[in-house]
């Protein structure tokens, strides 16, 4: 049984809050652990969740069906759920497996990082991506991006955004193009995303503001609904599980780049339009928020969020092969994120060094 | 942090202690060298031990009696002196001592009758070296740790005394600069009324009372500079010794905490067996009586007594209960910095604590909560990972000389992953100072 020591203290614990009392230091601690942390981000995730379901479905009777607006709320509901069941368990499955194994390997508790990882992956995959695919994807994001670095915490990219850009590079086929994001179609039935259209000059068909905003378009399952998104974005920094900073500098630098460009006619879509856009503001809230692999410190967040809002939108805007340019940005300042945390540490060592030897002649 | 169980302002009466328990641990990394031999008759101020690295610095006996038992521990390191004491007697000495004229003489008396260990030295929170000269001295004169005793309380009837020491202190310290550091808002005549001080006023929640904290705001220590400080009671033992030459060790110290029956203020000096004042408490294994305060406080084990420097015993209940699906709850009950149970949507007015640890451990991962917790400037989780892998010289960078183990205290209890901070920047001072 021993083998089994890390699958069994895991959901143990998973059931049960630890037993263990303070032996060193502080007599009392807080409440919270790295487990409601992540129950918080999970529950933030759900409406962007829920609308994906039912988005799925809808995208679904709509184009494929041709039912237009004459489906009701439940078949769609139902549809989208049945759709991500069997990816979030297949993530689930093949990730948690990996994880287990090393927790196992190295004798240390499971780390709960995976439960956010895992609820993600599926929600930034197009509905009818291949399951194996998923799999074989989670399975190397959790070891590559996590495991080999010595496990969560360790971990310098955001494995679920790797999943995704693992899935990008080796099969871009599921992944982009017209033809993959309405469930159950075929070769037949295509519907672009919006970041597609503006990548092939069709402006003219993209949908309005306020339907980007609502998410009644193409697109991931967890990436459309803004108004989700914002509820989620919400609840985490109200429950101070992610930092308001980086939020709020994507944003600011991803609207001022965008406006940019537009205002110089490098890309005819409005600056408001492009955060609205794709996987933006999904990734500004939940996948630039990573604590472990963004910036640490809090000026460096500063830097790191404006960088990837800046990125995002020059990738997209001048990339005509990749439409989607949050993941590569995010991923991209995930590697520099130590390197601006280490100007941050320098600046604040030679402020306070300054500091010493101004004290030191004041007082001669 | 709210916490049930302030002390009241009552005085509780504290019978004479039979047993007095003096430990070398109270003093940090001091080596001892033995003075005396079980069943020596020992008064008021009988040197017990000195310190190997430096013979002049002693601890003395606070109490006249006979040493009954030296209590030794693994590698025979001695635990404590139990000294039986002799009720009848008074709890101080007359000693006919003369008014120092320098700063040799007021150090060399000091040590002579055991108050110099009442100093201590930032950086590394030791006795100071008798030789060395400090460019400031730093008397915080408030606590704002949780169930903290209130200052005007310990320090009533004591002011003539306060001043006269810190005189005596100005001088031993060759006239460094004199910081006073008091609670703005708060009734401060009696530290307001002194002289040649320089008086700070702080505001704001716990560490603001940390001397370390006040040491930042005022004169940050760079490496090879040593600051002094004291408490303020200390501070007036030492004027009562120089002024009416009485050798006393005793302490006005708080009892409190949400475990304890009573609480209160009681005299003892260093020391004393404690158990006739928590006879209910102690001995209980759901209760934990801590000396010091619930964040830096030790846990008496062996020994039921304060530590020399602790002004204030908390009694709490220990923890460990398991929750099903803890975790999961909305947690109406829960007390937590971050907002992540419902508890902070209805603010209480203090919360059921215990000893849980309320998680497992995790690697480093939430990067802002030690920010806000942390008001120096200084990046605390740099820090705290230059100090987990003992990198010396980035440590040195960082600003570890400004820093102690009870800074991180706040940062201990807010961190979700468990991090055992306090220890971490213990161990990493530690190894600094056998270092340098």
């Amino acid at each position: 049984m021993r083998k089994f020591n890390a699958l069994f203290d895991a959901i143990d614990s998973f059931l049960r809050t630890p037993a263990t009392v303070t032996a060193t230091g502080s007599h009392i601690r807080d409440c919270v652990d790295m487990k409601r942390i992540m129950i918080t981000v999970m529950i933030a995730l759900c409406p962007a969740l829920f609308f994906g379901w039912w988005n799925v479905g809808y995208q679904h009777f709509t184009v494929v069906d041709g039912m237009g607006c004459a489906i009701s709320f439940w078949p769609c509901f139902w549809y989208g759920f049945l759709k991500w069941l069997p990816l979030v368990i297949v993530t689930y499955v093949s990730g948690l497996a990996v994880e287990v194994l090393f927790a196992q390997w190295r004798g240390h508790e499971v780390a709960e990082g995976f439960f956010v990882t895992g609820f993600i992956i599926p929600m930034i995959m197009p509905p009818d991506v291949p399951l194996w695919i998923v799999a074989v994807a989670t399975a190397f994001a959790v070891l590559f991006g996590k495991e080999v670095f010595g496990g969560t915490g360790y971990n310098f990219l955001n494995p679920a955004l790797l999943a995704r850009a693992f899935v990008f590079f080796a099969y871009p086929s599921v992944i982009s193009g017209d033809k993959v994001w309405i469930s159950g179609g075929n070769d037949a039935v295509t519907a672009a995303t919006p970041l597609g259209m503006v990548m092939n000059g069709h402006t003219e068909a993209l949908p309005s503001t306020w339907e980007l905003f609502v998410g009644t378009i193409p697109g991931c399952i967890g990436e459309t609904c803004k108004i989700a998104i914002l509820i989620g974005a919400f609840i985490l920094v109200f429950t101070q599980v992610a930092d308001w900073r980086i939020m709020l500098s994507v944003l600011v630098g991803g609207y001022a780049t965008a406006l940019l460009c537009h205002v110089s006619g490098l890309c005819p879509v409005p600056g408001y339009q492009q955060i609205l856009m794709g996987g933006f503001l999904f990734g500004a809230v939940f996948m630039a928020t990573d604590p472990v692999t963004a910036a640490h410190t809090r000026v460096g967040k500063y830097i790191f969020g404006l960088l990837v809002g800046i990125l995002a939108i020059i990738i997209r805007v001048l990339n005509k092969g990749y439409p989607e340019g949050m993941m590569l940005a995010i991923l991209l300042m995930n590697i520099f994120a130590p390197l601006i945390d280490y100007c941050v540490v320098q600046a604040n060592i030679r402020r306070r060094e300054k500091r010493y030897s101004q004290l030191k002649t004041t007082r001669r | 942090m709210k916490l049930d169980g302030l002390a009241e302002l009552q005085t509780l009466e504290f019978p004479a202690a039979p047993f007095y328990y003096i430990r070398p641990s109270d003093f940090r990394w001091l080596t001892p060298r033995l003075l005396v031999a079980e069943n020596d008759p020992v008064e008021v101020g009988t040197p017990l031990f000195a310190d190997k690295q430096d013979d002049r610095v002693v601890v003395v006996s606070p109490v006249r009696g006979c040493v009954r038992q030296i209590v030794r521990g693994a590698k025979r390191a001695i635990l404590a002196l139990v000294i039986e004491s002799e009720t009848s007697a008074a709890p101080f000495r007359i000693v006919d001592v003369p008014m120092p004229s320098n700063s040799q003489d007021a150090r060399t008396l000091m040590m002579q009758y055991g108050l110099w260990p009442m100093l201590r030295q930032r950086p590394f929170s030791v006795i100071p070296n008798p030789d060395a000269q400090p460019k400031a001295v730093f008397i915080p004169c408030f606590d704002s740790a949780p169930l903290a005793p209130d200052y005007n309380q310990l320090m009533e009837g004591k002011e003539v005394f306060f001043q006269n020491g810190l005189k005596i202190i100005r001088m031993a310290a060759g006239n460094a600069p004199l910081h006073l550091c008091v609670r703005e808002g708060a009734d401060n005549s009696l530290f307001e009324r002194c002289e040649d001080v320089q008086l700070h006023y702080f505001q704001g929640p716990h560490p603001a009372g940390n001397v370390g904290t006040q040491i930042h705001y005022i004169d940050p220590i760079a490496k090879g500079e040593t600051v002094w400080f004291a408490d303020p009671q200390d501070v007036a033992l030492i004027g009562r010794f120089f002024a009416v030459h009485e050798l006393s060790f005793e302490k006005m110290i708080a009892l409190t905490g949400p475990a304890a029956t009573t609480t209160g203020y009681f005299t003892a000096s260093y020391g004393a067996d404690l158990t006739k004042l928590f006879k209910q408490e102690w001995g209980r294994e759901e209760l934990r009586v801590i000396s010091g305060n619930v964040l830096t406080g030790a846990k008496m084990e062996d020994f039921p007594t304060v530590r020399f420097y602790d002004r204030q015993v908390t009694i709490l209940r220990e923890g460990g209960q398991r929750e099903w699906l803890g975790w999961l709850l909305p947690g109406f009950r829960k007390w937590s910095f971050s907002h992540t149970f419902l508890a902070w949507l209805f603010p209480r007015k203090s919360f059921a604590h215990n000893t849980s640890l309320h998680g497992g451990r995790r690697t480093f991962m939430m990067t802002d909560v030690y920010d806000k917790v942390f008001p120096f400037d200084i990046i605390p989780l740099s820090l705290l990972k230059a100090c987990y892998i003992k990198d010396l010289e980035q440590m040195e960078a960082l600003g570890i000389y400004e820093v102690d183990d009870e800074d991180f205290a706040l940062c201990e209890v807010v961190c979700p992953s468990k991090m055992e901070c306090q220890q971490i920047v213990r161990d990493a001072l530690y190894e600094l100072k056998m270092n340098s």
